[in-house]
């Protein structure tokens, strides 16, 4: 087990998202947290990316608690792409994904010719070679966001949490964005843990779903298992019909229409 | 490629070549500045005997050169450089560019606690002489400028350090400071005001060797050590999640770089008092000439330490016989060469 969310207890404030969730990610696995908004899914990862610490319980990481861990030393095995990343005004794609580079380096190792090859290497897998001296404000949406894994990648660590990588992109660029996440995962075997939205594109390209709702796991394993009419209704609240993708032969969830809204009251779990 | 690789043995740094100029081309500027400033006054004397004057105790310009000039050119330079360095720190630190020393509660702080001196000790302060009145002032001020950073840190920290919060509360600090600074300039006596006027206002003036010396050794131990955290500076330039994410201890590394700008503004403040806009125009010089993403630290409180040294030549001798407080020609110098580089990078 790479990753292990044992009993976390999860809020910001006096909110609390997520209580007493278990969860597991085997090395070599590409795993997507699905769910309705505000079910705590890009909390739980969060957590699990140790920007957020939990209020209860542990996150383990190779069966060490991830907060007595020094966080530069989390930070040579765990990469995080946090949702909607800023980046400072003005700085190109070179610069962007050097700075992955931060955990390895020392004040008199500041740019050692490993720095450079593996900043060489992330921009050549995402294809952005030709964009290196490009400011990132000039990019595209998808340019962007490969740009930002790039600078994971530049990191070196073969644990790797994406927050809504897809998020704000049009359909081509979230399949492009998935490509690259399936050939780091079938080219080094990193193991990826992300949040997605769009059910489809989750069935794809993970081999574990994480059906999340109201702050626990609804439904865990392989999208065939997961993905199922029952399921749509129980944490989408949606009556859909699920058929094979014709393409990759996964399930496809075909929308039909949403359950009848409940009354507030009759929502037992609703906290988040 | 605007940065260069160097790699010797086991070490490897970058390179900005438009930097090391920048630096370079700066203490260039400072030591002509420097000599200009030894040379002129109420008796101006050639580069020879300024040279003489230094090397010669018989000479009989040691005294004006050695205790008078001297002192007062480097005093000048090196609470410039500080107030840059500071304020190079503050603006990266806060994501901010309007984000200097003033903010961190250590000026106003100081000129609270200077001007309550003056206006309460009074005649007993003006009748003090020798020790008491050259070291009891920077005493206050350093005295002043701590207490106000602390308490805008305590204020501003919740779970963390924010830039954003630490400008507001520093803001708000700054303010009440100021109205109480005013306040008390309101019922002191006349002489008192204007003796801590001239302070406030940020004055070289009469400023000798035990005014430079703890200056000088501020900078000797914080600017190594702000050079070694000038690599998280870069990382805490990024959002919150993308600094955690790189392995840097976020509320660490902003601490230690805020104390490290605290010493340095509160140290220069006690030598001259707090001299306008040379922290928050500096660092923005310099990124502007060095063309780099934050305040670049060296060529900061390089480009830091020119504008005050330029500022009191031309303090001491615009209007001679009658000398201006440093702090006003800072912003009259400063300020349209700032607006100048602005404006350049528009077109």
């Amino acid at each position: 087990m790479r990753l292990q969310a044992a009993k976390v207890r999860l809020g910001y404030g006096e909110r609390v998202v997520v209580d007493g969730l278990d969860l597991g990610i085997e090395a070599g696995t590409v795993t997507a947290i699905i769910g309705p908004n505000g079910c705590g899914k890009s909390t739980l990862l969060r957590a699990l990316g140790r920007l957020l610490k939990p209020m209860g319980g542990e996150v383990l990481l190779d069966g060490k608690r991830i907060d007595r861990l020094p966080t530069r030393e989390v930070a040579k095995v765990l990469g995080v792409l946090p949702q909607a990343p800023t980046a400072p005004e003005g700085l190109t794609v070179a610069d962007l994904v050097a700075r992955g580079r931060h955990p390895h380096q020392t004040w008199y190792r500041q740019w050692s010719s490993g720095d450079e090859e593996a900043v060489a290497a992330a921009l050549e897998m995402t294809g952005l070679a030709d964009l290196a001296e490009r400011p990132l404000d000039e990019l595209s949406g998808g340019q962007r966001q490969r740009a930002w894994i790039s600078m994971a990648l530049a990191q070196g660590t073969d644990l790797l949490l994406l927050d809504e990588p897809t998020t704000f992109l049009d359909l081509a660029h979230q399949v492009e964005v998935l490509e690259l996440v399936r050939h780091l995962h079938r080219a080094a075997g990193r193991t990826v843990v992300m949040v997605l939205h769009d059910l489809n594109l989750a069935a794809r390209y993970a081999d574990t779903l994480v059906a999340m709702r109201a702050g626990r796991v609804a439904a865990a394993g392989a999208p065939r298992e997961v993905l199922t009419e029952e399921l749509m209704g129980e944490v989408f609240e949606l009556d859909a019909k699920v058929i094979e993708d014709p393409v990759a032969g996964t399930p496809l969830v075909v929308p039909i229409r949403p359950r009848p809204a409940r009354q507030e009251g009759d929502r037992p779990d609703q906290r988040a | 490629m605007t940065a260069l690789p160097v790699r010797v043995a086991g070490l490897s740094f970058r390179v900005r070549p438009r930097g090391v100029a920048v630096t370079l081309a700066g203490l260039a500027v400072l030591v002509l500045l420097m000599a200009l400033n030894m040379r002129l006054g109420n008796i101006s004397m050639s580069l020879g005997s300024v040279v003489t004057g230094v090397l010669d105790p018989a000479s009989p310009d040691h005294f004006v050169v050695m205790e008078l000039r001297l002192p007062r050119a480097l005093a000048g330079a090196l609470v410039g450089a500080a107030l840059a360095l500071s304020g190079a720190i503050t603006q990266s630190v806060a994501r901010n560019p309007l984000a200097s020393p003033e903010i961190l509660g250590v000026t106003t702080g100081a000129s609270v606690a200077v001007v309550a001196g003056i206006v309460a000790a009074g005649n007993v302060y003006g009748g003090v002489s020798g020790l008491l009145s050259t070291l009891g002032v920077p005493a206050l001020a350093l005295l002043g400028g701590l207490t106000g950073a602390a308490l805008v840190y305590a204020l501003a920290w919740r779970r963390g350090l924010d830039g954003y919060r630490l400008v507001l509360v520093g803001i708000g600090v700054a303010a009440v400071f100021t109205n109480v600074k005013f306040w008390l300039l309101t019922i002191g006596d006349v002489d008192d005001t204007g003796r801590a006027m001239v302070w406030i206002s940020g004055s070289l003036n009469a400023r000798g060797w035990e005014h430079v010396t703890p200056v000088a050794l501020a900078l000797a131990v914080l600017v190594p050590a702000t050079l070694l955290g000038a690599r998280s500076l870069d990382a805490l330039r990024f959002g919150d999640d993308t600094v955690t994410a790189l392995g840097v201890r976020m509320n660490a590394a902003r601490a230690l770089m805020i104390l490290a700008a605290v010493l340095l503004a509160a140290v220069a403040t006690a030598a001259a008092g707090p001299i306008a806009f040379v922290a928050l125009a500096a660092p923005q010089i310099a990124l502007r000439l060095a063309r780099t993403g934050r305040p670049p630290l060296l060529s900061s409180a390089v480009v830091g330490a020119v504008l005050t040294a330029g500022s009191d030549l031309l303090a001491r001798t615009a209007f001679s016989p009658v000398e201006l407080p440093v702090g006003v020609v800072t912003a009259v110098l400063g300020a349209p060469y700032l607006i100048h580089l602005i404006w350049r990078a528009r077109t």
